[in-house]
């Protein structure tokens, strides 16, 4: 009774404890079924300002929704993502159409001229840790500035 | 002791004038005395240091101190927009002399007034011309004169207070008064010395500039956030609420675009004032936009474009950056919770954790959630937010806010404008603040930020002015015009 | 005036002064303006604020914004971070996916997030643990080398470490002092504060997103604008402080607090409250003010079939503006809303709630089978205002701000190619305009530049301390 469902459906002997994170915006008023992301069995809830009214019933029908997040605290948290078909709810509202949620290690702007935007990088050379003003790459990172080199050769560095 | 009188209410509108601060003082219960903050002081061994601030820094001395920008000639012309309006408020505050110069018919902003109703404006008490509040209240410390600049007179007149002045701040279409002969490059010839800025929403040039309807309508805000990607990044997830409903772009609230112009318009005035004093005796144009201003603001967004082609998209009360760093519902509002670093985020918890024994498991134990940039993947904004909510629910904004205190955690309701003006801390010190008004009676205004000062605080001398009401005292201490001039270009249609 | 009173120059007539200026006055308004503001060209021009000098010793958006204007505008700012940690904005980056690297000299493999860019460009980074006493010297030696100092500590913390405005005005009377923060002296001094504090503490939230009746609740503007907009208010109060200064010679010091600068921009809110006792309250896309002049939901997107999600679901939105008498009776025309007109001919009835509640329902009902570029190509070529609501791409490859030079790339000197949105874009002056140089430097960069070149201490001082994590 509250507003995440800690699975304790039994499957094949063992519980499935799995927890299903019900989102506040989304759920804070809402009536509905909902499935555990891991055994998919589907549940009757009824929240009124984030409690739960009624529920979570077993009930045996489909799904309105889906949890955006489950995960599992008993078995070193494995989890399930959003967007992962039949478990849980797509999140559509993204920066891209390939989520990271790690950093993205970048070589090249958007209009392909060298960013520092990868690791890890070479030491400056300075006294206590003083950086200059200016970024040596072809002799800090030769190799990505090679690849810039073929980009040019390719057409593939605009101005914007 | 307060006059008894019987009063008869039949509607809504009978209670209006009951609300006013003559009847219904403000703030309806006193702040907490000095003695009960002193405490709070000596509490972390700050008593000395806030003593010092209290004697030095207190918004009641302000008075007594000398003004930054004294004797600075300042011009406000411009419409509807709040741009011009928040920019001449500024130096006012700071002790400019802003002469706001008005068509003869007045600033259509003055108009305005919520949802058209006219019993929400404020009534000269001479005349009984009603004002509406966005513009009384942003009319502080400055003069309205009226003239009108596309009669010829007009014109000659408004060339010679451009000659006086310091600053002219121009809110009006791209080019408007370039085409009247009244623009940067004819004024420069007559005041070299002329700081001249220019207010507008996308800018006076350029292949995106303002446009103005076949009609003559204006640009006005939000069209400064639409072009920005403000809106379209504001506003919470189709995937959080239906979209039509709540999960849509969302607008600010309130013109926020303009007032961010404005500042900055106020800025580079500022600048551009020390740079002719200091170095060149010479003035310059410059040109600020709400739709820009506001983009400087915008975080990285569009930087992250540039890094690797992101289009940020919207997280409602989240922020994708940090946690925790959001609001959530509770029990009878909304609650904002803040801490990021390692410290933070586990004092929050040990919060929480008093009262909900599985937030630890939960969320102390997840290995995911130990570093601190891997906290803001929008998984763990998902999971620690629900769990989070989970507590909130059982409490009111304010047993949040003292549990969460004690942890020396961030934390703050969501307020509403009541609310804001009762709360203890905004009426000590004061935020809101009463000021009688000759003309409007007593007006509750939000103080000015920068008036809690050591030596030049800024300050409101007065709010809200009925149309033209400073002509004769203006007209002749700027241009030598007697009242029987001004009379005469009045009946004119001039001034 | 020329030696011979009779001789008439060019130059003592009134008007242009010369053939240049003749011209000048003669190109049409956007020709003129393109030329003198002449974006690109920044620097052949001079610094405003050359010569003054500012610490920051500051963290996160409000209180570096601060000082960020005055560095954009010419100032030599030093800021000053803890040592090998940095600036806690470091560690923030947009669901965790960008930054740049390293972070510190000692730390490759940490990035400081995008979270951190924009606030704090031009400046020299040094660090300094101030809780010792045997940094106090050198931060003494740089309070009377500067013109001021803005810092964000709770309060009492620098008056602890004896480096408040009591202790600094002794030092240097000219020196300007600020302390940003939430709240100030009072019951709540200690209270700490962030944007979305001022957001939601000072009533800005309460009126911004969708009403409860549309299913709203109270949204958060999406980036930390109270720090930004706070901060800006500092650099004014700032200015304002150094313009008294030039004629009195005497500093002061500035407590500002950020939660009160997000009431301050609530319009009509506290009059309205004070007055009628009636509650602000949210009014989502629409305008408590005017009507038709909102944002409306299209029936199709601009770019159904690409795969960025933002393009492909949210291309969709248009606000219309239709307020004044014509324009809303042509609206109502060319979206087949006769009666509506009939009904709403006068704006006082029409900017009613209900009434709004019934016109933009109808502006989205004929929407609905539109796409957003049809939408704004309908109600513009009627001559009526209207705009899509544009996201971080087209804003990017907007010729618009291409050409005013507000969005560009800058070749920063130790992390490449950054594109900026930020310092051009707070204001063209044509004379002294801003300028960015770099976005930011890795943490302790020029320590050596500053203890050494600037306070005279030796390297080998400097290497000491810093291997003793001191600096």
């Amino acid at each position: 009774m509250c507003d995440i469902i800690w699975c304790k459906k039994e499957i094949d002997g063992k519980k499935c404890n799995t927890v299903n994170y019900l989102d506040p915006y989304c759920f804070w008023n809402w009536e509905g079924k909902v499935n555990c992301a891991e055994c998919k069995t589907v549940y009757y809830i009824h929240m009124i300002q984030g409690f739960m009214y009624r529920g979570p019933e077993e009930v045996d029908e489909k799904p309105d929704t889906s949890p955006l997040y489950a995960d599992k605290p008993l078995e070193g948290y494995t989890n399930y993502l959003p967007g992962i078909e039949g478990r849980t709810r797509p999140y559509e509202c993204l920066p891209r159409d390939i989520y990271l949620g790690v950093a993205d290690m970048v070589k090249f702007s958007a209009r392909g001229r060298p960013v520092r935007g990868w690791r890890p990088q070479p030491p400056s050379a300075g006294i206590a840790g003083s950086f200059g003003f200016e970024w040596d790459i072809q002799k800090l990172t030769p190799e990505v500035w090679e690849e810039y080199q073929q980009k040019i050769a390719k057409g593939e560095v605009g101005e914007w | 002791m307060a006059e008894i009188r019987d009063v008869e209410i039949n509607s809504r509108e009978d209670t209006l004038p009951l609300m006013s601060p003559e009847v219904r003082p403000w703030p309806v219960t006193p702040p907490p005395p000095r003695e009960e903050v002193s405490k709070v002081y000596a509490k972390r061994n700050a008593a000395k240091f806030g003593e010092w601030c209290e004697d030095n820094l207190r918004f009641e001395y302000s008075f007594g101190k000398p003004e930054a920008l004294q004797g600075l000639k300042v011009l406000n012309m411009g419409l509807y927009r709040m741009g011009n309006k928040f920019c001449s408020s500024l130096l006012a505050e700071a002790g400019a002399e802003v002469l706001n110069i008005e068509p003869p018919e007045g600033d259509p902003l003055r108009k305005l007034t919520p949802f058209g109703r006219e019993e929400l404006m404020l009534e000269d008490r001479e005349t009984g011309e009603k004002c509406g509040m966005d513009f009384i209240h942003e009319m502080r410390n400055k003069f309205s004169i009226t003239l009108n600049i596309e009669t010829d007179e007009g014109k000659e007149i408004y060339k010679k207070l451009a000659a006086h002045a310091d600053v002219l701040i121009e809110e009006y279409p791209p080019g408007y008064m370039d085409e009247l002969g009244l623009g940067y490059r004819q004024l420069a010839e007559i005041n070299p010395k002329l700081v001249y800025c220019w207010i507008g929403v996308r800018g006076s040039w350029g292949p995106y500039k303002d446009k103005v309807s076949k009609f003559g309508q204006w640009t006005l805000e939000p069209f400064g956030g639409c072009a920005n990607s403000f809106v379209h990044n504001t506003g919470f997830p189709q995937d959080q609420l239906p979209r039509g409903k709540g999960g849509d772009p969302t607008r600010s609230g309130v013109w926020f675009a303009d007032y961010v112009a404005g500042e900055q318009g106020a800025c580079s005035i500022m600048a551009a004032i020390y740079w002719r004093n200091k170095f060149s005796g010479e003035g310059q144009f410059i040109e600020v936009t709400g739709s820009e201003t506001q983009m400087d603001i915008l975080d990285f967004d569009i930087g992250w474009y540039g890094f690797n082609k992101s289009i940020k998209a919207r997280t409602g009360g989240w922020d994708p950056n940090l946690n925790q760093y959001e609001w959530n519902p509770c029990k009878d509002g909304y609650m904002m919770i803040g801490g990021q670093t390692d410290r933070l985020w586990y004092r929050i918890g040990q919060c929480i954790e008093r009262d909900d024994i599985q937030f630890g498991r939960l969320i102390h134990e997840d290995p995911f959630l130990k570093e601190m940039g891997a906290r803001n993947a929008l998984q763990a904004l998902i999971k620690t937010y629900t769990v989070t909510t989970r507590w909130l629910r059982d409490m009111n904004r304010i047993e949040a806010e003292q549990k969460l205190l004690e942890y020396e955690i961030a934390a703050g309701p969501v307020l509403f404008i009541d609310e804001v003006s009762e709360f203890p801390h905004f009426k000590y010190r004061p935020w809101v603040c009463t000021i009688d008004s000759d003309q409007y009676g007593t007006v509750l205004y939000s103080t000015s930020p920068n008036s809690f000062q050591y030596r030049t605080p800024h300050r409101v001398k007065w709010i809200g002015r009925p149309l033209g009401k400073d002509n004769f005292l203006k007209y002749l201490n700027w241009l030598g015009m007697g009242q029987n001039v001004v009379r005469e270009l009045k009946s004119k249609g001039v001034i | 005036m020329a030696k011979d009173m009779r001789e008439t120059r060019i130059e003592d007539l009134p008007g242009p002064k010369s053939k240049e200026e003749l011209e000048e006055m003669k190109m049409p308004y956007e020709e003129y303006c393109r030329a003198t503001f002449d974006p690109g060209n920044e620097h052949e021009k001079p610094e405003p604020l050359r010569g003054v000098r500012w610490m920051s010793t500051t963290m996160y958006i409000f209180t570096p914004h601060s000082v960020s204007n005055l560095a954009e505008l010419g100032a030599e700012v030093v800021k000053v971070e803890m040592p090998r940690m940095g600036d806690p904005m470091r560690h923030t980056s947009p669901f965790n996916e960008a930054y740049l690297y390293p972070l510190h000299d000692t730390r490759p493999m940490t990035g400081t997030g995008l979270g951190f860019l924009n606030a704090n460009p031009n400046e020299y980074y040094i660090t300094m643990d101030y809780h010792l006493d045997e940094m106090k010297e050198a931060f003494y030696r740089m309070v009377k080398m500067f013109d001021g100092l803005t810092e964000c500590y709770r309060p009492g913390t620098f008056d602890k470490w004896k480096q408040s405005y009591l202790y600094l005005q002794e030092l240097n009377p000219r020196f300007i002092y600020v302390w940003g923060g939430g709240f100030g002296y009072g019951p709540k001094v200690f209270g700490g504060s962030y944007d979305i504090l001022g957001q939601a503490h000072a009533g800005l939230a309460s009126v911004t997103g969708m009403h409860d009746f549309m299913g709203g609740h109270c949204a958060k503007h999406s980036n930390w604008c109270i720090d930004w907009y706070s901060g800006t208010q500092i650099s004014f109060g700032i200015l304002a402080a150094i313009h008294w200064r030039e004629t009195t010679g005497l500093g002061t010091m500035i407590e500002f607090s950020q939660v009160q600068a997000a009431t301050r921009c609530l319009g009509y809110a506290a009059p309205m409250y004070g007055r009628f006792g009636i509650v602000r309250q949210r009014w989502g896309n629409w305008d408590t003010q005017l009507c038709a002049h909102g944002i409306i939901l299209c029936g199709k997107s601009d770019f159904p079939d690409v795969s960025n999600p933002q393009d492909k679901h949210d291309a969709r939105y248009v606000m219309v503006s239709a307020f004044q008498d014509e324009d809303f009776k042509e609206l109502c025309a060319i979206t087949g809303m006769k009666d509506l007109y009939g009904k709403y001919k006068v704006h006082k009835d029409r900017v009613d709630g209900e009434s709004q509640v019934e016109i933009y329902a109808a502006l989205e009902k004929w929407a609905e089978d539109k796409s957003r570029s049809e939408v704004v190509k309908v109600l513009q070529d009627a001559g009526l205002l209207a705009e899509p609501v544009m996201n971080d791409r087209e804003v990017y490859e907007s010729e618009h701000f291409r050409q005013r030079g507000t969005i560009r790339y800058l070749d920063d000197p130790i992390f490449g190619d950054v594109l900026t949105q930020s310092g051009y874009s707070s204001g063209l002056m044509a004379k002294t305009p801003r300028r960015q140089n770099w976005i930011w430097r890795p943490v302790g960069a020029d320590n050596v530049k500053i203890y050494h070149e600037l306070l005279g201490y030796p390297t080998s001082t400097v290497q000491e301390w810093y291997d003793k994590s001191w600096i």
